[in-house]
């Protein structure tokens, strides 16, 4: 089994869900993050005021599928959320050691 | 005595048939109430049957056996425990039959049953401790089974009522705090998307806690047990269900289903539920939308009789600061009396007059007062007359907006909805009632949803968070808040109607309310705008907030700040209302950052963005069709006037290169008005137009544009002193400038004297025309100014990149008089044109965008360093 972590453009998410959706893969966890490669930061002044973000929303989408469904993972995700531009965001990929269903404590791939 | 188990055996099995019987019958007829008393029968019989077999004849004179909770109530849930008192007549007696005592309770389980026994001796039962209250609120609802009548006679007779009414503080105060404590665990809510129908507020609990409290305070009034039965809260009067029918139909269905006491309503119980329309009327398939709003119909009449009961119980100790607010206050002009944060309604005062009713609501919007639950009833029984009373027009704009606008406004919402008054008031508010829209995000029912946005926004007052705080400081802007919480009130209720998108019928359905409001054409449109737009924003969260291409889009769509501040605080509010965890902060920092871009789009897009007639004739129409046709003279006697044609040329020639923010700001009705000045200018070369706002003056100049002009007019208004809040200067392709000046008339002097305003206008127009010197008016009437509360360091902004021809300068510094002049004469000596300015005010900060060229061209580096230097020392000058 494997881990994809993948931080994406907010903008990107339902494309990326459609996307993994399609490639079969139904299981994900998704969360609210912010951060920056080098893309840099926003600044925009208000009113006098200079507000500046350096550390941009994004969207961290986890999950953990079988080994011979991660590359399609990868692609469906890197297909789906690439608009070309930097600040598109990247794919971390880890093994996983087990995975347990908690309902009725299943192990292994078939708990996914 | 040991049971005998073939006894056992058959007592067990025929348990068993009955309770296979009961389910058919349960399944059959739907009947949650029918199947608790039954069982509560069967149960019973069962129990005398083993008593008889299992306590010696020598124990019944001294034990009795007494059904107390649920059992008691009759209430025997398919999967409850069964609640049982051995009552000793004395510490003797316990010892003596112990073993009986045992063998009874063991029986109870090997026949099947859950048993859930005590033993007490008749002095026991004189003590209340308050850390097992529980066991002397199951007494409130004992019954007799077996064994000693006369013991039981004397318990419920002799002993009961004298503990109850000794006891009667501690156990209503416990009861009391226990609820509150349920609550609080249930996040004071009934909206669960997956509730416990027993202990979540408005389920069986809240409805047992209700009778226990009314029969409490019956037996205080009473001092006995009440002579009426103490079981007779039922929901409100018309509903076909009652609500204890429907939660006990339920709670079987939950029963049944599991196997065991398991009463959580899940989502697959919610489907079966409805497929098996458990608890409703009509038996067949109902949707799972429709049979979970009967449910929460159900949960928030339970829920709300028990908050007033729990409500109305007295506090333990009273602070003097209490026993203050328990002095009795008539409320003057009505027959309501405040007492202890509680309106209550006058003995003998009957609920006929629409209009007091409506000033009270008001009053528990201002204040957060409470409604008794005396006078709850009474005006819910009131209603078909009320039903005729209920005034329209001006009088009940006036008393609904009392209400969106006081920091209470949802708790008085949410009382006048179940009273049934918002429906009368606005019958359009019916079709969202109890709506559930049935997914795993939507916390609330769509009414509950609509009372949350508008709670959410009075919230702001009291920010807590930075995000909060930021969001908060538009809340003062906004021009007309009575209009922006109407629009919060109507903004859902288009999703009544399940086909397409519903902002659009919401629309649809609040213009026969603007009707009855008799808001005037500008009122509605700006309400109109809020809800068909109110989802705009969210969709543009969900783009790249960081491109300009989805800036520009939504600011077109948005068109003006007003607009833009109003959809933000709403966008805001309606996330917030979704559910407690919809918006968070990565959520209200995007929300805050598309706010200030497309802010400074609207800002910096004026000069840039120009109305071209023959780019959109349709507007150009509209405008035309406004037009009265002007007469041509007196007509002839006996003949009608023959009316001159439109004069289209001359309207376009007015409209032409006017910056679509012009447009956008302005109803049609005015720009027409407008227009209508221009077309004088041939007769008078200055026109102006004077109106009263709610709490501003307007002036607008209609006049060919020259050198000074600006600086001329905001010259005459600080030298009457008048305080200019916001303006907004314009000029068309033609040299004709149409600049609006909103201003506070500081002084009064408008306002006290209504004669002065002509001379006022006069006196404007004197001094455009140079019969009169501005600096010598500002002379003559000098005001001094005040020390501000906050001081404001001036900043200056230039960029010239917003427009292609002209800089724009952005300028935030003290408010102060004459601000405005003394900027406007340094463009004039920096010999600067104004294209277009912005004027704003946020607190004692000015905030000024112009837009300027200097010999037609953009400011230079060298022109924009000579007029910062020019600007920064006369601002300068001018702080006090």
């Amino acid at each position: 089994m494997q881990k994809i972590e993948a931080v994406i453009q907010p903008s990107k998410l339902d494309a990326v869900k459609d996307a993994l959706l399609e490639a079969g893969i139904e299981g994900m966890t998704i969360l609210e993050a912010r951060g920056h490669g080098r893309q840099k930061g926003h600044t925009e002044f208000y009113r006098g005021r200079e507000y500046t973000v350096d550390l941009l929303p994004k969207i961290k989408i986890e999950l953990v599928v079988r080994d011979e469904m991660a590359e399609q993972a990868i692609q469906a995700i890197v297909s789906s959320a690439r608009t070309g531009k930097i600040g598109d965001g990247k794919i971390f990929v880890s093994k996983v050691d087990d995975a347990i269903r908690i309902r009725n404590d299943e192990r292994g791939p078939s708990a996914l | 005595m040991v049971a005998d188990p073939l006894s056992l055996g058959r007592l067990r099995s025929r348990y068993q048939d009955d309770f296979t019987q009961l389910r058919q019958n349960f399944e059959r007829t739907g009947d949650g109430s029918a199947a608790i008393r039954r069982r509560s029968q069967i149960v019973g019989a069962l129990l005398c049957e083993l008593w008889g077999h299992l306590v010696p004849g020598s124990a019944h004179t001294e034990m009795a056996l007494i059904a107390t909770g649920g059992f008691g109530r009759r209430e025997l849930f398919p999967c409850s425990d069964v609640d049982v008192l051995f009552l000793c007549a004395n510490e003797k007696v316990e010892p003596a039959f112990g073993d009986s005592i045992r063998a009874c309770i063991q029986a109870m389980w090997d026949v099947g049953l859950r048993a859930s026994p005590a033993t007490r001796t008749l002095k026991e039962c004189e003590r209340v401790h308050p850390d097992n209250l529980e066991f002397t609120v199951s007494l409130l609802d004992r019954r007799f089974l077996a064994g000693s009548r006369a013991l039981y006679s004397k318990f419920e007779t002799d002993l009961l009522p004298v503990v109850i009414l000794r006891e009667w503080d501690t156990i209503v105060q416990n009861l009391a705090e226990m609820a509150r404590a349920r609550h609080a665990k249930y996040g004071n809510t009934i909206f669960h998307v997956e509730p416990n129908v027993k202990e979540c507020p408005g389920g069986l609990r809240d409805y047992h806690l209700a009778q226990w409290l009314t029969l409490l305070n019956s037996m205080r009034e009473e001092k006995a047990w009440p002579r009426a039965a103490a079981d007779d809260f039922y929901g409100t009067h018309d509903e076909p269900e009652s609500a204890y029918d429907f939660l006990s139909a339920v709670r079987c269905f939950l029963h049944y289903r599991a196997g065991r006491d398991d009463n959580t309503l899940d989502w697959h119980a919610q489907d079966e539920a409805a497929a098996r329309s458990i608890g409703l009327e009509t038996r067949g398939t109902s949707d799972p939308a429709y049979w979970m709003r009967t449910w929460y119909r159900q949960a928030r009449t339970v829920y709300r009789r028990a908050s007033l009961l729990i409500d109305a119980v007295p506090p333990p100790r009273r602070s003097f600061y209490k026993q203050f607010r328990r002095k009795r206050t008539p409320v003057p002009g009505t027959d309501f009396f405040l007492e202890d944060g509680r309106l209550d309604l006058a003995e003998g005062a009957a609920v006929h007059d629409g209009d007091s009713i409506l000033q009270i609501f008001g009053l528990i919007a201002k204040h957060g007062y409470r409604l008794s639950h005396s006078t709850e009833d009474r005006i819910a029984d009131a209603l078909p007359v009320l039903a005729v009373q209920m005034p329209e027009g001006p009088f009940l704009w006036s008393c609904l907006r009392d209400v969106l606008l006081g920091p209470w406004a949802a708790h008085a919402l949410r009382t006048m909805h179940a009273l049934g008054i918002l429906e009368l008031l606005i019958p359009e508010f019916h079709g969202i009632d109890a709506l559930v829209i049935r997914d795993t995000w939507h916390r609330y029912t769509v009414d509950e949803h609509t009372f949350h946005v508008i709670d959410n926004v009075h919230r702001l007052r009291q920010p807590q968070h930075d995000w909060e705080k930021r969001l908060a400081g538009l809340l003062p802007e906004l021009d007309r808040p009575d209009l922006f919480f109407l629009a919060l009130l109507m903004h859902d209720t288009g999703k009544a109607r399940r086909n397409g998108g519903h902002a659009s019928a919401s629309v649809e359905l609040s213009e026969s309310l603007f009707a009855r409001l008799e808001l005037d054409a500008d009122e509605r449109e700006a309400v109109r705008r809020v809800i068909h737009n109110h989802l705009e924003m969210s969709a543009a969260m969900r783009r790249d907030i960081f491109d300009n291409e989805t800036v520009r889009a939504f600011a077109e769509k948005v068109t003006t700040p007003s607009q833009l501040k109003m959809l933000t605080l709403m966008t805001y509010a309606d996330i917030g209302a979704v559910s407690p965890e919809a918006l968070t902060p990565w959520k209200a920092e995007s929300l805050w950052q598309l706010y200030m871009s497309a802010s400074n789009f609207l800002d910096r897009s004026v000069d840039e963005i120009r109305y071209r007639a023959a780019a959109d004739p349709a507007f150009f129409s509209r405008i035309t069709a406004l037009i009265p046709a002007m007469s041509s003279g007196p007509a002839p006697q006996g003949r009608t006037a023959i009316p001159a044609p439109v004069p289209t040329d001359e309207l376009r020639g007015f409209l032409e290169g006017l910056p679509q923010r012009y447009l956008n700001t302005r109803s049609p009705e005015q720009i027409a008005a407008q227009f209508r000045l221009a077309q004088a200018l041939r007769d008078q070369p200055v026109q102006l137009a004077f109106r009263s706002l709610r709490q501003l003056s307007e002036v607008t100049l209609v006049t060919p544009d020259r050198p000074g002009l600006f600086a001329d007019m905001a010259g005459v208004l600080s030298a009457w002193g008048m305080n200019i809040v916001k303006a907004d200067a314009f000029s068309n392709a033609a040299g004709i400038i149409v600049d609006t000046f909103q201003f506070t008339d500081t002084y009064r002097t408008l306002e006290l004297n209504t004669s002065e305003v002509d001379r006022f206008v006069q006196s404007i127009r004197d001094a455009l025309t140079h019969k009169v010197s501005v600096e010598q008016l500002m002379r003559s009437r000098n005001h001094k100014p005040t020390r501000p509360r906050v001081a404001v360091d001036t900043r200056l902004e230039f960029d010239n990149d917003a427009s292609s021809h002209s800089t724009l300068l952005q300028i935030v510094t003290q408010d102060t008089p004459g601000l405005l002049r003394e900027i406007a004469l340094s463009f004039t000596a920096a010999r600067c044109n104004i294209a277009v300015a912005l004027i704003d005010t946020e607190g004692e900060a000015a905030i000024d965008v112009f837009y300027l060229t200097k010999g037609g061209q953009k400011l230079d580096d060298a022109a924009q360093a000579s007029l910062s230097a020019s600007l920064v020392h006369r601002l300068a000058q001018l702080r006090p």
